[in-house]
């Protein structure tokens, strides 16, 4: 019995050592002599860079919007063992050049490789054969009719969105609730709206600035020309110089003189105001009840997301009804990239309809793909209702010869800057004439 | 006691927990200043390591623009070397560095570009005063591709004399292809800061969040939450005065080291934050190890705390379950001394009645003794006291069989003696003992037997005996004279086909008990205490022997009882029904098939009905005599019954004339029973006809029986007049070790004039038999307890004897062994018989005339 006792306390004991050395020599550093120390797996250094706007974020706020695309780029990277390179450009002010003026000329410079364009810039570089064909891409299949058309320039498919951008009014409907004002349909509706805000003491109902104010205008110059049953016919007038844009585009423009003749828009801010930058703090701060923005917006925390109040995104007024206006950016690759295939490659990951269902379902947009459908959030249900019953009218339309969403914007500024209406139309009519001239 | 306790335990746990809280303290400290030491030095360490970074991504970008302002000069110099340096910028190709070159000659406002553009320069801003290597640099700007660019402006000297100036655009896309990809694991944020514009011109790959991009300073104090004032007109001074400067401000919820880095003497500046967790990684790393090592540390002390708590409290549970367990036992001791005391005193308290008890009867015998040694000649005056000398002794026998029963109950060693005993003997001899005790008190016993469906059953008729005598004989001792008993026997419904369930109860309308006195009432040595129940003589045992022989029978029982108004004893038992006493056979050789019943109760029909029910026998029963009449005459002249059953009453002399017309409706040959339930003498009132006869109630079939035999057997015969026993002629061998037992046995025995002889032990005996003639003895006396050899194994001894009588002489046990097993195992040893001492003369008498008559 002692004897068994004592061998279980030489066992206890010998383990216990064991224990202690192995410990010990755990702790030890190993450093060994002579080998290279340096992480064998090196770094890929594939990039392809992209070139895109930022919009400015706010302190412990995430960009959802950016978010979401990054998600699809993190997507792309890990499929493809490359690494994308954000860069970007925000004028400090309306002197400084515009991001799609930066953007020609980054694009024509070969300057990036990838480039989420605006409509006007794609029309324009898809004109001058600048970016690539994207038509060959697998995610291109499964694209929605619409924004094929809205991208194609000369045949080529030169841009694809990640998601269709549908510009509206969004409206503080406690406001309206508060003055007895049933939300506008018509223009008429709207300056009865404005008129009764501004009794009630709101100076300027509508706030803006120089880059949407153009919604207006093509709601109620596009109307007719999207919703008759007769579009290709009418485009097919108006870039053979049949009809004339001026003639499509004088009453928004005569309508947004009113706007500005009453005060309802003051022409002088809105001319400076970069989007969202000058009018979003009133429109959150009750002080203003309407103003214009994108989709994405009313989803996002650094916009409109988050309110104190009902907010509502309704169409445009127009005879027609509340007409949202569809544009879409759209991601391009530049002809002559230095890393063009990779660029081509990575698109192609962020454009898959795997992609494009994260997107859509982190920002709570609609998707180009036809095989993806994701819900929108209450707010947006005015907006989503009638471009489902496919009611809207497409601020950029490559299929036609005069680029849109750019000159019009530009024009429209114009107006903002004391143009007279008659002197816009006569700009339209110049742009006209200087596509035919070229077509000829 | 216990406060004190638990005083001196609180005083004691206080220093343990000061103690506690000090070790916590100093060990806290410790780890405090080791971690903030550390802190420091990490901090410092981090600062050092973030300037040397820094200083090196400065010296890069000075290096390349040096490297451009060198080139430049170069460039310069070969455009000079040109006869036309026009030509010389409108061949230059652009390259990833250099973009444009444009010259404008001395003395003009124009020049070139390697674009083919006019130049001008209108557009750069050299105001800011840098300069790279001696090149002057302009402020950045936006070119014509889009991207951040800078100008340095070269003088194009000929021949000592300057024509002109080469201005080069450089884009800041080329440091990018410089500077490492990212820092600080691609967690530092990293911009090239325009000096004059404050402009961000570049974002080097790599370098900080990807989905962050700012536009200038204010834009990145906006968005990293740098709103303190004071703080951004310190960075505005440091970039002003071309300095450098590190601080920490949070970023995005990170305490984050920002800087803000001059380079080119001031004209650019590298600005950006690195999170502190990214520089101190190393450091968080160890500080983590130290913080987890004291968590386990604390978690372990707590876990030992915890453990020792729980240890505590169990033991403290044990100990309190200990202490109330000690209590119970404390208290289980004190409750059975307190038993043992009450018992004692219950004792005491019997042995004092029990002394006084035995002392008056045997005051009795001895006076009476003393007396009848006085008076001897006086005959009249012998016989009186001998009479009261028996009584007397009588009593104290009672006393002494009471006791004796109690202690061989209670010591487990009492066993039922189970045979087969039928109701109908039970009830009659406990009635015939009962009875007389309850007329000499003019009281009125009831004897009701209902519901009974076997009346053979199996059990021990003498313990049963014993139990109904006792409660009867109480019920007769406390009911004051004149009072009613009843004693009833109800057959109860089966729990089994093999057991009859039974319920006797006892009523009286007598004194009653108190409910304290009903709670002892079982027990033994207790007895009713009033001024009335003092006068009755008892040992107090009854009870306690009665409970016992019922709980051994398996019964219960249980009473109710109010002062003067009576009680009730209930005894349920259940006994065994024995196999083959459906006697059909009996009826049908006395040709009885038929019997008509005349009761006027209910329940005797009823009874008469169940027991006669599987008897091959058709019961009719009638209520009333007229009925009766009627049916026997509606039956064919009455030949239909074989037997009448009439209820006789003799109270009512209609049931005289009842009977008189029913006797004559039937032939004489069928028998005519009265059933009564009246004592003997008022029996003498039955109409004495043809073929009549009186069977007690309650009915019985055995009784019935017996009736029918003997009125069939000796058909107007009388009964053999009982034989006079005596025992003149016959000689005894008595075995006897008591001389003064031996010499009363004698002496009886020649009164009677028998003659014996006495032995003094069982082996003279045997020895005295094997030397007899035989016919000498006509029967031996055998005492129990005996020297030498006792009564059991001379009896086996004689009966061993190889002599033809050895098996046949009747030996009969006298001992005062007086319980049914010594009876038992009397005649196991062969005896015939068990008389129990002291010897009733008239008992022995008879018992050894059954004897020796059965030998013969």
């Amino acid at each position: 019995m002692r004897k068994s006792k004592k061998w279980y306390g030489k066992a206890a004991a010998l383990c216990l050592a064991a224990m202690a050395v192995l410990v010990l020599v755990s702790c030890k550093d190993e450093k060994e002599n002579g080998s290279n120390l340096l992480d064998i797996e090196e770094k890929d250094g594939r990039y392809v860079n992209l070139f895109s706007p930022m919009e400015k974020i706010d302190p412990s706020a995430e960009n959802i919007a950016r978010t979401a695309s990054d998600l699809t780029m993190a997507m792309a990277e890990e499929k493809l063992g490359v690494r994308v390179a954000y860069r970007t450009y925000t004028a400090e002010n309306y002197q400084d050049k515009t991001y799609d003026d930066v953007t020609l000329d980054r694009v024509r410079n070969n300057m990036d490789d990838l480039y989420l364009l605006n409509p006007d810039t794609i029309q324009i570089l898809g004109a001058e054969g600048r970016l690539v064909d994207l038509s060959v891409l697998a995610s291109a299949e499964n694209l929605r009719e619409v924004v094929k058309t809205a991208n194609t320039v000369n045949g080529k498919l030169v841009a694809i969105p990640q998601e269709v951008v549908a510009h509206g009014l969004f409206v503080n409907k406690d406001m309206f609730d508060q003055y007895d004002l049933e939300l506008p349909e018509t223009p008429e509706d709207l300056l009865e709206c404005c008129r009764v805000f501004q009794e009630n003491g709101i100076e300027t109902p509508i706030g803006a600035n120089r880059w949407w104010l153009e919604n207006f205008v093509f709601a109620q110059a596009y109307a007719d020309l999207y919703n008759g049953g007769n579009t290709e016919a009418e485009i097919e007038a108006l870039n053979s110089g049949e009809s004339k844009y001026s003639d499509y585009m004088r009453p928004g423009f005569e309508f947004l003189q009113e706007l500005i003749d009453k005060g309802y828009i003051d022409a002088e801010k809105a001319y400076v105001s970069e989007a969202i930058e000058g009018e979003g703090p009133d429109f959150l701060a009750q002080k203003t009840p309407i103003v214009m923005a994108y989709w994405g917006a009313a989803n996002a925390e650094t916009s409109y997301g988050k309110p104190d109040f009902n907010l509502q995104v309704i169409g445009f007024p127009s005879s027609r009804g509340q007409m949202p206006v569809v544009s879409m950016t759209g991601f391009a690759v530049g002809a002559g990239a230095e890393h063009e295939e990779d660029a081509i490659r990575t698109i192609d990951v962020m454009l898959s309809d795997e992609a494009l269902q994260l997107y859509s379902e982190t920002n709570k947009v609609i998707s180009p793909s036809k095989n993806v459908e994701v819900d929108c959030i209450p707010a947006l249900k005015p907006l989503n209702d009638k471009i489902q019953e496919n009611v809207y009218v497409l601020g950029s339309n490559a299929g036609m010869k005069v680029e849109q969403w750019g000159n019009t914007c530009i024009i429209v500024r114009k107006l903002l800057g004391g143009a007279s209406v008659d002197e816009c139309m006569a700009e339209f009519d110049r742009l006209q004439e200087e596509s035919l001239e070229q077509q000829r | 006691m216990n406060k004190e306790r638990k005083k001196s335990r609180k005083d004691r746990r206080f220093p343990l927990l000061l103690l506690i809280i000090l070790v916590f303290a100093v060990l806290g400290t410790i780890v405090f200043s080791v971690v903030r030491r550390v802190s420091a030095e990490m901090s410092a360490s981090a600062i050092q390591n973030l300037s040397e970074s820094l200083n090196l991504i400065k010296c890069t970008i000075e290096a390349m623009l040096n490297n451009e302002a060198e080139f430049q000069k170069m460039m310069s110099r070969e455009a000079a070397r040109w006869e036309n340096p026009e030509e010389y910028i409108r061949s230059f190709e652009k390259n990833q560095t250099i973009v444009k070159i444009s010259l404008i000659r001395s003395g003009e406002k124009e020049g070139i570009s390697s674009t083919g553009e006019i130049f001008t320069g209108d557009e750069l801003d050299f105001s800011l005063g840098r300069t790279v290597n001696g090149l002057e640099i302009s402020q950045s700007y936006i070119n014509y591709m889009g991207t951040w660019a800078y100008s340095m402006k070269c003088p194009v000297i000929k021949e000592d004399r300057e024509i002109g100036t080469l201005y080069a655009e450089y884009v800041y896309d080329s440091f990018d292809r410089t500077l490492p990809e990212g820092f600080y694991n691609d967690k530092a944020m990293l911009y090239i800061m325009d000096a004059r514009t404050e402009r961000f011109v570049l974002k080097p790959k790599g370098m900080g969040q990807r989905n962050a991009g700012h536009v200038n300073l204010m834009d990145f104090y906006r968005a990293n939450d740098i709103t303190e004032e004071a703080l951004q007109e310190e960075v505005t001074e440091c970039v002003q005065a071309g300095g450098n400067m590190l601080f920490y401000h949070d970023v995005q919820g990170k305490e984050s080291l920002n800087y803000v880095w001059a380079a080119n003497d001031g004209s650019i500046f590298l600005i950006g934050y690195v999170p502190i967790e990214a520089i101190q990684q190393e450091g968080r790393t160890v500080n983590q190890n130290i913080f987890l090592v004291v968590a386990v540390t604390l978690i372990a002390f707590f876990l030992c705390c915890v453990l020792y708590y729980f240890n505590h409290r169990r033991e403290n549970r044990i100990r309190k379950e200990r202490e109330t367990e000690r209590e119970i036992h404390n208290k289980q001791l004190a409750e059975a001394l307190q038993a043992a005391q009450l018992a004692s005193n219950s004792k005491t308290m019997f042995l004092s009645n029990m002394s006084h008890d035995i002392r008056t009867p045997m005051n009795a015998v001895l006076g009476f003794t003393t007396l009848l040694a006085k008076d001897a000649e006086n005959p009249e005056k012998v016989r009186e006291y001998t009479k009261k000398i028996m009584a007397s002794g009588q009593h104290l026998l009672s006393l002494i069989n009471d006791i004796l029963d109690v202690s061989k109950i209670e010591s487990g060693k009492v066993v039922l003696n189970i045979e087969e005993f039928t109701l109908s003997d039970l009830v009659s001899s406990v009635d015939a003992i009962i009875r007389p005790m309850a007329n000499a008190k003019k009281q009125s016993l009831h004897v009701e037997v209902t519901g009974i469906r076997h009346e053979y059953l199996m059990g021990d008729e003498t313990r049963i005996n014993q139990i109904l005598i006792n409660l009867l004989s109480n019920a007769v001792k406390y009911t004051q004279e004149g009072g009613s008993i009843w004693f009833r026997i109800i057959g109860l419904k089966q729990r089994s086909g093999q057991y009859e369930h039974v319920r006797i109860e006892v009523e009286d309308n007598g004194y009653g008990m108190t409910q304290e006195y009903l709670k002892t009432i079982f027990d033994a040595f207790t007895r009713a205490e009033n001024s009335t129940t003092n006068k009755v003589q008892g040992t107090g045992l009854g009870m306690a022997i009665t409970k016992n022989i019922v709980e051994l029978m398996g019964g219960t029982i249980d009473v109710s009882s109010q002062v003067d108004r009576g009680s009730l004893f209930r005894v349920e038992l259940e006994f065994h029904i024995p196999e083959g006493h459906a006697d059909k056979k009996f009826w049908e050789e006395h040709g009885i098939s038929c019997i008509l019943a005349v009761d006027s109760d209910e329940e005797t029909c009823a009874d008469i009905r169940t027991l006669m029910q599987d008897m091959g026998v058709v019961v009719d029963t009638v209520s009333d005599p007229q009925e009766a009449l009627e049916m026997i005459r509606s039956s064919r002249q009455g030949e239909e019954y074989d037997l009448l059953l009439l209820e006789w009453s003799p109270s009512e002399g209609k049931d005289a004339q009842a009977a008189e017309q029913i006797r004559e409706a039937v032939s004489d040959q069928v028998p005519l029973l009265f059933m009564t339930a009246v004592d003997v003498e008022e029996k003498e009132d039955i109409p004495r006809m043809e073929n009549t006869g009186v069977l007690h109630k309650p009915f019985f079939v055995s009784a019935l029986k017996d009736k029918i035999m003997e009125m069939r057997a000796e058909s107007g015969e009388k009964e053999e007049q009982e034989e006079t026993i005596n025992l003149e002629g016959l000689r005894f061998l008595a075995a006897e070790d008591n001389e003064i037992n031996a010499e009363i046995l004698a002496e009886i025995l020649d009164m009677e004039g028998a003659g014996c002889e006495i032995v003094e032990n069982g082996r003279l005996a045997v020895e005295r038999f094997e030397r007899a003639e035989e016919g000498e003895f006509d029967a031996i006396l055998m005492d129990v307890q005996m020297p030498v050899m006792n009564g059991y194994d001379a009896a086996r001894a004689i009966r061993a004897l190889k002599r033809s009588d050895a098996g046949r002489i009747p030996i009969i046990a006298m001992t005062a062994n007086a319980f049914a097993e010594d009876e038992k195992e009397a005649l196991d040893a062969g005896m015939d018989v068990h008389v129990a001492k002291p010897i009733n003369v008239e008992l022995l008498k008879r018992v050894i005339r059954e004897c020796i008559r059965r030998q013969k």
